[in-house]
Formats: C-alpha cells, sequence, structure tokens
C-alpha cells in the first residue's frame, strides 16, 4: 500500500488511527503489528511470509546470542542470523543478477529464478542486521517480546522505504513511549509536507523525466533540463517518504532518526553524503566501514575500505550494473576529496563554485543512478558535456520548459531551507507566530485537498524507493 | 492563535477531513458512470481468496476507490485549476486551452499508425473496389491543433508531411484537400468536432471534387440543450457551453437513415440523443458501424459510400442533396471482412474521410 494512495490515506490510516488510540497501552505495539502485517500484504501478499521468517530469525537469533554472551556460540548465532538475513537479501534480489553475469561470462545458460523484489526487503534486512549485531556488541539488550519486536521491524511508516531506523533508536520508545497533542500535530505537519513534496512536486517532475524519455525531439537542452529535473525528483520522492514516515511514526509516540538534511545545499561530495540518505550512510558507517577498519591502518587499506563501502551502497540500491558504477563514482570522488579535492575546495572563498561542482557531479551520478546500463548512463553523460550530435534547443524542449518551469522552480527554492530561514524571521517578528499559526492551518488544510485532488486525477504515483 | 490552539485545530481539522471522507465515500451510493468523463465507473471487486493472493482485489479496490470518491468531479477540478493556474502548466493530461478553446495535443506524428490505417484503407480497395470503375477518394480533417497550437506555442506534427504520408501510402485514392474551408470556429469549443452549420463548404468543395454540385439551402435550427464536449470533461475546468447547431429541411426530412446494427431506420438528427452523455451523437446517432441514408427526393443515379469516423456524422446529412444513397461505414466498429455481406460495390463513389487523430492513433480501425 502507498501512502500516497486513496485507500491508504481515507480508509487505512484513519481506521488504524481510531484503534491505536482506542485500545489501551498494552494493547498498541499489537495493533501497529498487525496493521502493519496487513499494509505489507496489501501490495504483496506473497513476501508476508519472507519478512516473517526474517523477524523471527532476528528475534530467536537475538536471544541466543545474548544469552551465550562472551561465548563462541555467541558468534556462532550471529553469523548464522545475518547468513540468513543476507541470504534472503540476496536470493531476493541479487541472485537472477549474479546467474546473468555468471552466463555472460562462462557462456553458459543457467535460467534464471525470476523472483519479483520483495518491497521494503533492503530496509528490513538492514534493520535485523543492525538489531542482532547491536545485541552481539552489547549495546542493546534482546527483545524479549515477539510482539514488541516485530513491531519494530514491521513497522509500516518506515517498513518499504525507511529511513533506517535501528532498534537502539527506538528501544526505549517500544516499550514506554508518551502520545501528546503536540506530537500529534508535529507528526500530522510533517505527514502533510511529505505528501505534498511526494505528489506535488515529485510526482509531476516525474512526469516530465517520462515526457523526456519519450521524446522523439530531443535537445542538449532537454537533457539538462531531465537530468535536473531527476535530480530533484529523486529528493522530494524519497525525502518526501522520509518525511511521511517521520510525521506517521511522531503521530504513534515514535521518534525516527533524520533522513535528508538539505543535499542539494552541500559544498562537497562528502558534505552530500552527511545530508542525503543519512540513516543508511550511518549504518554502512557503523555495520560495514568501521568493522572494516575505517580510516586506521595504512592509506591504501582506508581507501579500500571507502570504495567497498560505496560498492556496496551501490549495490544495496539494486542489483544492476548502473548501481555498482553509482557507488563507484561517489567511491573514486570522495576518494580524490578526502585525499586533496577538499583541501582545495576550502581554499575556494566563494561558496557558489562549491555548489556547482557539487551539484554538478551530483547531477551526472543520477544520471548513471536512472540508467538502463552503464553504456546508456556513459552515452547521457557524453551527450550533457556536448559529444553527441543533439541539437541545442528544441520546440519540445522549450515547450516543457515552460511547461514545468514554475514546479522545476518550486523544487530547487524548496529543496534549500530559504524558506525555513524566512518562516523564523517572521516567528521572530511580534505576532509572527500567530499569524503563522493560522496560515499554516490553511495551507496544510489546503496542501491536503490539493493532494487528495491530485491522487483523484491521475494514477501516476510509484514510489522510487520500493525497489531498493 | 497560540500554538497549543493551533495544535488541537489541525488535529481536529485533519481528521475530520480524513474521517469525514472516509465515511462518505463508504455511505455513498455507487454510480455507474462519469457523465463528464464519458465512462464507466469501475465497479466493487469481488472479494475471495484468489484475488487477495494474487493482488487483484487490492488493485481493484484503489480503481474502486478513485472512480467514486465523493466530490471527484470537484476535485478533479482542483487539481486541474492548481496545474494550470498554479504551477503554471501548459496542458492537464495534454488537455490546453487558448483562447477559449480547448484541445488535446496529437503529437508526435505517428507514422506506424498513419501507415497501419493506409493498410487497412488499401485492404478495403483491394478487396472491393480494385479492378472496378469506381473511383475513390480521400480527404483528411484536421483536428484543432492544426489551427492552434504551433501558433501558440504547442508542440504539433507536421501537417504537411502527415498528408504527404497518408497520400503517398493511399496512391489509389485521389485526395481532396478541405483545410482551406476550415478555420478555427468551424469547431466546438469543448469538443474534438466541428461544427454542422459551419461546414457546408466542406461539403460543397467535397461534392464538387467528386462532380456533384450541392445548393445548401437549409435552415439552420438550434438544440437547446447545452453542449459540454468531450474536453470539457477531460480537462475538468469550468469551461462555458458549447451549443449545437443543425441544418435542416424538408429534404433531410424526408431521407430514411437505416441501421444495419439494429435492422431499424433512425432519423437524421436523433434528438433523443441530445440528452444522453454525448450530444453530439444527435447526429446519425452517432457511433454506428454501417448506415446507409436514402434519400428519395434525388433520383440522379449517384450514389457514395463514405468510409469514415465520428465527423462524417455531422458532414454526411449535407451531402445528402447530392446522392439517392449514402453508405457510411465505420470500420472501427466492423471488420471490412464482413462487408460483402451487406454491401454491393458496384458504381458508386467511395470517399475516405477521416481525421488526422483518428488516422495518428489508428488502432482501434479493423
Amino acid at each position: 500500500m502507498l501512502f500516497s494512495s486513496i485507500p491508504f490515506l481515507y480508509y487505512f490510516l484513519p481506521g488504524v488511527i481510531l484503534l491505536y488510540f482506542a485500545v489501551p497501552r498494552c494493547l498498541k505495539n499489537s495493533v501497529i503489528l498487525l496493521s502493519s502485517l496487513f499494509f505489507y500484504a496489501w501490495g504483496e501478499p506473497e513476501y508476508l511470509f519472507f519478512m516473517l521468517i526474517s523477524i523471527t530469525q532476528g528475534y530467536i537469533f537475538g536471544i541466543l546470542i545474548e544469552k551465550y554472551h562472551d561465548r563462541k556460540w555467541s558468534k556462532i548465532f550471529l553469523a548464522a542470523s545475518v547468513l540468513i538475513s543476507l541470504g534472503l537479501l540476496g536470493y531476493c534480489k541479487y541472485a537472477d543478477f549474479f546467474i546473468r553475469n555468471f552466463n555472460a561470462a562462462t557462456g553458459l545458460s543457467i535460467p534464471l529464478l525470476n523472483i519479483a523484489l520483495p518491497i521494503g526487503i533492503s530496509f528490513y534486512t538492514f534493520q535485523i542486521l543492525s538489531y542482532v549485531i547491536d545485541v552481539y556488541r552489547g549495546d542493546t539488550e534482546a527483545q524479549k517480546n515477539y510482539i514488541n519486536l516485530a513491531a519494530y521491524i514491521a513497522m509500516f511508516p518506515q517498513l518499504i522505504a525507511g529511513p533506517i531506523v535501528r532498534y537502539t533508536d527506538i528501544a526505549g520508545q517500544l516499550q514506554n513511549r508518551k502520545h501528546s497533542l503536540e506530537d500529534i500535530a508535529a507528526g500530522i505537519r510533517r505527514f502533510l509536507t511529505g505528501l505534498s513534496k511526494k505528489i506535488l512536486i515529485a510526482n509531476i517532475l516525474g512526469e516530465l523525466v517520462s515526457v523526456y524519455k519519450a521524446s522523439q525531439e530531443k535537445s542538449l537542452l532537454f537533457l539538462w533540463v531531465y537530468a535536473i529535473a531527476y535530480m530533484l525528483h529523486v529528493y522530494f520522492d524519497f525525502s518526501g517518504y522520509s518525511d511521511m514516515a517521520i510525521g506517521l511514526g511522531r503521530v504513534f509516540g515514535f521518534h525516527f532518526p533524520e533522513n535528508f538534511n538539505y543535499p542539494y545545499i552541500s559544498g562537497s561530495i562528502t558534505e552530500f553524503w552527511r545530508r542525503w540518505h543519512m540513516s543508511l550512510g550511518t549504518w554502512f558507517r557503523d555495520y560495514l566501514y568501521i568493522p572494516l577498519g575505517g580510516n586506521r591502518g595504512s592509506k591504501s587499506r582506508w581507501l579500500f575500505n571507502i570504495f567497498i563501502v560505496w560498492m556496496a551502497t551501490g549495490f544495496w540500491h539494486g542489483a544492476e550494473w548502473n548501481f555498482v558504477l553509482w557507488g563507484i563514482f561517489f567511491a573514486v570522488l570522495l576518494m580524490a576529496e578526502k585525499l586533496w579535492l577538499l583541501k582545495m575546495l576550502n581554499k575556494i572563498k566563494l561558496r557558489i563554485v562549491k555548489h556547482i561542482y557539487t551539484l554538478f557531479l551530483v547531477t551526472v551520478s543520477f544520471v548513471i543512478f536512472d540508467a538502463a546500463s552503464a553504456g546508456e548512463a556513459f552515452s547521457t553523460i557524453s551527450a550533457m558535456l556536448g559529444f553527441s550530435a543533439l541539437s541545442p534547443v528544441s520546440f519540445e524542449s522549450i515547450y516543457y520548459l515552460k511547461s514545468y518551469g514554475v514546479i522545476l522552480a518550486v523544487a530547487m527554492v524548496a529543496a534549500t531551507p530559504l524558506m525555513a530561514g524566512f518562516i523564523r524571521k517572521i516567528r521572530q517578528a511580534k505576532y509572527g507566530t500567530s499569524v503563522l499559526n493560522v496560515f499554516e492551518l490553511v495551507y496544510l488544510t489546503a496542501l491536503l485537498a490539493v493532494c487528495t485532488a491530485y491522487l483523484i486525477d491521475g494514477s501516476f504515483n510509484p514510489f522510487l524507493y520500493f525497489r531498493f | 492563535m497560540p500554538t497549543k490552539i493551533k495544535n488541537i485545530l489541525l488535529i481536529l481539522i485533519t481528521a475530520v477531513f480524513l474521517l469525514g471522507f472516509s465515511v462518505w465515500s463508504v455511505l455513498k451510493p455507487d454510480e455507474k458512470e462519469s457523465v463528464s468523463e464519458r465512462r464507466q465507473l469501475a465497479e466493487f471487486p469481488v472479494l475471495n481468496m484468489e484475488t487477495v493472493l494474487t493482488g487483484e482485489f487490492m488493485s481493484s479496490f484503489e480503481k474502486y476507490t478513485l472512480d467514486h470518491f465523493p466530490l471527484r468531479d470537484g476535485f478533479r477540478t482542483v487539481k486541474a485549476v492548481t496545474s494550470f493556474y498554479i504551477f503554471r502548466q501548459k496542458d492537464n493530461h495534454d488537455i490546453y486551452i487558448e483562447n477559449g478553446y480547448a484541445s488535446k495535443l496529437e503529437y508526435p506524428m505517428n507514422t506506424e499508425s498513419v501507415r497501419y490505417a493506409a493498410e487497412r484503407f488499401r485492404f478495403v480497395y483491394k478487396q472491393f473496389i480494385a479492378g472496378t470503375d469506381m473511383k475513390v477518394y480521400l480527404s483528411v480533417i484536421p483536428d484543432k491543433n492544426y489551427f492552434m497550437a504551433k501558433a501558440n506555442g504547442y508542440p504539433s506534427m507536421d501537417y504537411e508531411v502527415f498528408i504527404s504520408e497518408i497520400t503517398s501510402e493511399m496512391d489509389f485514392a485521389q485526395y481532396i484537400d478541405i483545410s482551406s474551408h476550415l478555420e478555427l470556429s468551424d469547431y466546438y469549443r469543448t469538443d474534438t468536432h466541428w461544427r454542422q452549420e459551419k461546414i457546408f463548404d466542406v461539403a460543397a468543395g467535397l461534392a464538387s471534387a467528386m462532380g456533384v454540385s450541392l445548393k445548401g439551402e437549409y435552415v439552420e435550427k438550434k438544440a437547446e440543450t447545452p453542449f459540454y464536449g468531450v474536453y470539457y470533461g477531460q480537462s475538468a475546468l469550468p469551461l462555458p457551453a458549447d451549443k449545437i447547431y443543425y441544418l435542416d429541411n424538408q429534404m433531410l426530412n424526408q431521407c430514411r437513415v437505416y441501421d444495419y446494427e439494429t435492422d431499424t431506420y433512425l432519423p437524421v438528427y436523433n434528438l433523443e440523443k441530445l440528452n444522453g452523455n454525448d450530444p453530439y451523437e444527435m447526429f446519425l446517432s452517432g457511433s454506428k458501424s454501417l448506415l446507409t441514408i436514402e434519400n428519395p427526393s434525388v433520383s440522379n443515379g449517384k450514389e457514395l459510400i463514405i468510409f469514415r469516423d465520428s465527423f462524417g456524422s455531422s458532414l454526411a446529412p449535407l451531402l445528402a442533396e447530392g446522392y439517392e444513397k449514402i453508405t457510411l461505414v465505420d470500420i472501427r466498429y466492423i471488420s471490412p471482412n464482413l462487408l460483402e455481406q451487406f454491401l454491393d460495390f458496384e458504381n458508386q463513389d467511395v470517399l475516405f474521410l477521416y481525421s488526422t487523430s483518428v488516422l495518428n492513433n489508428s488502432i482501434t480501425i479493423k
């Protein structure tokens, strides 16, 4: 079930919220678990089984790891849990990739498994991994209550597209959390903001991307419009989902970690990755980069660690070479920045230069991300740089630039903290807070109505990050 | 307003909005069709183990909820207004409005589609006409974009290339150019079709090219029902209604329209259709696979077969005064293979009369 759908907004969500606040505290996690299983099964009933296996093994091995703490068996149970989690992920997500490439390399024709990827498997697998590893490390106690652990892993607000909430982030809230009017209102505000980012910006920019791809009259201008639109589309799609997840969590009394912090204002790729998909970045840092040795040891080992982490990050996003290439692209850039480029950038006083540098590379990275193959990525990037026979401008490109110009401008401004700063200034003025409070009520209600109108009117609505 | 009160109001408003529409949509009786979109609405899906396990129930349920949401047309208008006037988008689902005329982008030219249509027409020619003395004509009706797209900055097909493509593919037919007889005001503002009261010169031009002269002595009559054309529903904007006028005279009153599908005689102007979903269907009763207009007032021995789309419905009555019998064939609704069961191809003139919209989206041609 999609957050940005009529069944979710007008049937599932009101029903779950009513039930959640009607039952006594001891049953609230059960309501969350059951509603989350229903939510998941609504989209893909056949894959509920995979998720329940993952949750159950995480639950059993968590308890066993704790029970045999500091003993050999603890490590064996951890390895078993990690193997099962990664095995399921590998089977569902990567098996066909490896078979295809093995066939290509050897000339064999091993049949593909053709398994449809269970939605959200990359997210909940990483949550289970972090849980058992944290229990093994002694960073948290094993959860003895199956419902509580299952509610944490399957919790519908963050189940299928993150943020990757670690067990340690919300362990206390699972047992004991407060519900307040302030939290619920903040949750609604965040949810509606995310819903609007998804429906009113990401989906519309997605239309522009589709128009470009279907166009028979491509031009250099159109190509750049596409690349920028896609970059903004990915951000608003994913951060919109994260906002909705964080907002819904807050309605239910949970405080999830932030996932985005205006990544497109970054002055370097290093900074970009501190602001983009933060829950994934910190997960890889804590559970792969540091265990590999991080920046300790020799320089070559450090660079090797960066390379491994970013290749894994790319591969996490999809079992295709373009995702691996995307990860390697960032690995190379990050290594260059850590070795010398960042020092050079820091000497530049004009921040705009650093922004242009970052945005250009991020735009190129998302062209790789969106490409159907590595070859297509190379040819698109070459064309963007002028190495193609494309005409500079076409009638069609002007038309669509005009037609989507306002949305592009809105997206560009909304991707920066300009509005937040503006609101902060108004709030400081006399009566500013009162005026803003009235305005907020009006505009949030209007956003809900307009989002509903867009949902009713159209069917272009898939979330981008569901495939990961 | 204090923040605490704002928080309470925000929760209340959101709850009332979500719960209110939720309860309303459950209690609201289902409608069968959307008048504005001229289509059947989704029905509540079948609920059983199989449809749930395959996910069919879930996807159908979403369509059902979208189709039956309370104030659906109102919400669609909100979307269209936001798209046009706030986001300043040039079109909404390819519908755009310029100078009060709504049109749908017909772009780019679909060469494959044009060739497919020509191939089907060639099949008809080879099957029934080749080797006879019958004269074959082709005329293409430009859609509204021909007059309003490029001039207003909208993408549009190269109509010269389009005509060149269809005429070269239909080298067995003599092309009659009617574009010089047409201008934008000859079309309805909210609909794709042309206005009958404005196209007598088109009829006269076609007839003349086929060796028939028309007098065109008609009385212009006005249908009282407001006409909300197909683009009215698709645009979801509050556009003013068009008015339907039709050209009538004693000769047309004496004409008999035979419908092969129902084996009945129909009026040339079916005024009952004015109260239906598509008032344009008043012309020859709308979508019909095979009709003949028999004109007892003419005895010149001339007959015409028109292979046509819906534009032909309003034009054919104006050609009636030149022929004893006009046969209208719509091969979107009847396979050409079946025609010999109903028609004898001998001594008639044959006119292929199609709009650019149908030729560019010819998948429905059999």
